[in-house]
């Protein structure tokens, strides 16, 4: 059967209305029902970052919250010095203002990440020929790598995250494993 | 030089292309959501400049332009060819662009973050994907300062992708598992191990004959290559139950897909105006009977270029001109005809 409407492509779908007890039925195919009727069928090409945003200040409102343990230390007060942005303002958008954020909200960071990542800490690929200090500014050792991770490491006991702390520690055992294989 | 697309590459019959993005920013200028028209500006110029370095150490061409001096078109055509997202296309900010000759890599200026560099290869090819995207990010880093923090990594502008930046992703053929509506249960099942799959131009879009975008969610905690090897694994299953998928629907029901095969062939071989959709749904049922060896050509021939080729843009890019729907339509009917190849026909 051919759509009501355009007379073209097959009807897929019988579009019933019902206004002031009137009953009109209409057999539609999928192009004339989108335009017909107000629903669209599917979403859009073009309006997705939307979606994911509202999702994400919801997420990251959550994790704020939950992050409040003592009531002077209101992260909500907390303002970037690189651009202005304030927390408050960074849960909103769920996008952060420039590079110094991630050092002024550090203190909220730690959760936030760890619910949207599983995890706060960095271990893939460093800048090639990175050396001196940071972009944020923080000094970076002339260190191996394994024994940033045994920092690391002491750093989750200290913090009690023992999950993380058996994750690095298994990492390090295999680096130096591997340490000794190749040496060998 | 070949565009990827136009190669012949292993395991397409399912994994059409493979492609991995990093996204890095400029420790000297603010975030998208900070950054002013006048500093857009010179963020564009700034990194554009690295196209040089780039012609140079890659021993191939590249491009750089300005996403405003291009045509909605233009636009577009590159939007349905995942050289741009269409964020980049869309927003009224100074944009910018750098293209390698062949397609394989493109870096985006000033899209959600300052700088995003893709690369795309044919095929079931992450590694490889991957290999390209880090010796641009190698090479751009000689010039740009990108934030970096130790503990963080790469500083992104939405904390979804903090820490390695990359988002790997590998676009597929399902259409045995969409047609068994199995790929609500899949996205359930992907998603235990941090993978989602989404329509293939991303978040919130649908998915055009059965193609759809597989990806890793997690940017942190994890390295590059643990990342593409997660992605692999899940990839590679996923590929192992559409073939099954496939074979079952054969055994059930060979002569009706045989007949729907060739019916499609028919219409696209044939027909005097087609829209996208229609040439989508087509062009799919055919390539799932040339992997079959349902059907056979009298040469070698990439469908994947030619559903590129039918989209609304590409079409009109190659038409060279802005034309309504109808003309399109024909447009696109004769553009099929004509790329086509003959069929061989058993006796």
């Amino acid at each position: 059967m051919l759509c009501d409407r355009c007379q073209k492509r097959d009807a897929k779908i019988l579009y019933t209305e019902i206004i002031n007890g009137a009953k009109k039925e209409q057999h539609l195919c999928e192009e004339c029902a989108t335009d017909y009727t107000s629903f669209q069928m599917e979403k859009p090409l073009m309006n997705s970052e939307l979606t994911l945003g509202d999702l994400l200040s919801t997420l990251l409102d959550t994790y704020s919250s939950a992050g409040v343990k003592k009531p002077d230390a209101d992260p909500q007060a907390l303002t970037c010095d690189g651009c202005g942005m304030t927390y408050e303002e960074f849960v909103g958008k769920g996008r952060f203002g420039c590079a110094s954020c991630y050092q002024s909200f550090h203190s909220q960071l730690g959760k936030t990440l760890k619910g949207i990542q599983g995890s706060d800490v960095h271990t893939g690929k460093r800048p090639k020929g990175l050396t001196a200090t940071t972009q944020t500014g923080r000094t970076k050792l002339d260190i191996s790598e394994i024994e940033m991770l045994s920092i690391r490491l002491q750093e989750a006991i200290e913090k009690e995250e023992f999950e993380e702390a058996a994750r690095l520690r298994d990492i390090i055992k295999q680096m130096k494993k591997e340490e000794e294989t190749n040496n060998a | 030089m070949l565009k990827w697309y136009e190669q012949m590459v292993p395991d397409s019959d399912v994994v059409i292309s493979s492609r991995v993005r990093l996204a890095r920013n400029l420790a000297t200028y603010p975030f998208a959501s900070k950054i002013t028209d006048e500093q857009a500006r010179a963020l564009v110029e700034e990194v554009k400049e690295i196209n040089a370095s780039l012609s140079e150490k890659e021993n191939k061409k590249y491009y750089a332009c300005n996403i405003s001096t291009l045509s909605d078109i233009d636009k577009i055509a590159m939007v349905e060819r995942h050289i741009v997202s269409p964020l980049l296309a869309e927003k009224e900010q100074a944009t910018g662009l750098i293209l390698s000759e062949d397609e394989t890599i493109s870096i985006m200026i000033n899209e959600e973050d300052h700088v995003r560099i893709q690369a795309i290869v044919g095929g079931m090819n992450l590694e490889r994907a991957h290999l390209e995207a880090d010796r641009i990010d190698d090479i751009a880093y000689e010039k740009l300062h990108f934030a970096y923090d130790e503990k963080y990594g790469y500083l992104t502008s939405c904390p979804t992708n903090a820490g390695t930046g990359i988002r790997a992703s590998c676009m597929v053929f399902l259409p045995a598992l969409s047609s068994a509506r199995m790929i609500q249960k899949l996205i359930e099942e992907v998603g235990k191990y941090g993978v989602t799959i989404r329509g293939i131009y991303g978040e919130g879009t649908k998915s055009l004959g059965s193609i759809y975008q597989i990806s890793n969610q997690k940017t942190m905690g994890n390295s590059e290559s643990e990342i593409i090897e997660n992605l692999k694994r899940i990839v590679f299953q996923v590929v192992k139950q559409e073939r099954k998928r496939r074979e079952y629907m054969l055994s059930v029901n060979a002569d009706e897909i045989e007949d729907q095969v060739y019916r499609s062939f028919g219409v696209l071989k044939y027909a005097r105006q087609i829209s996208s959709e229609d040439a989508m749904t087509l062009l799919s049922q055919l390539k799932f009977g040339k992997d079959c060896g349902l059907i056979k050509f009298d040469r070698e021939f990439n469908i994947h270029k030619l559903m590129m080729g039918v989209q609304p843009g590409s079409l009109q890019w190659t038409l060279g001109k802005n034309v309504g729907s109808l003309t399109r339509d024909q447009a696109r009917a004769e553009y099929i005809r004509k790329e086509l190849p003959k069929i061989i026909i058993n006796a």
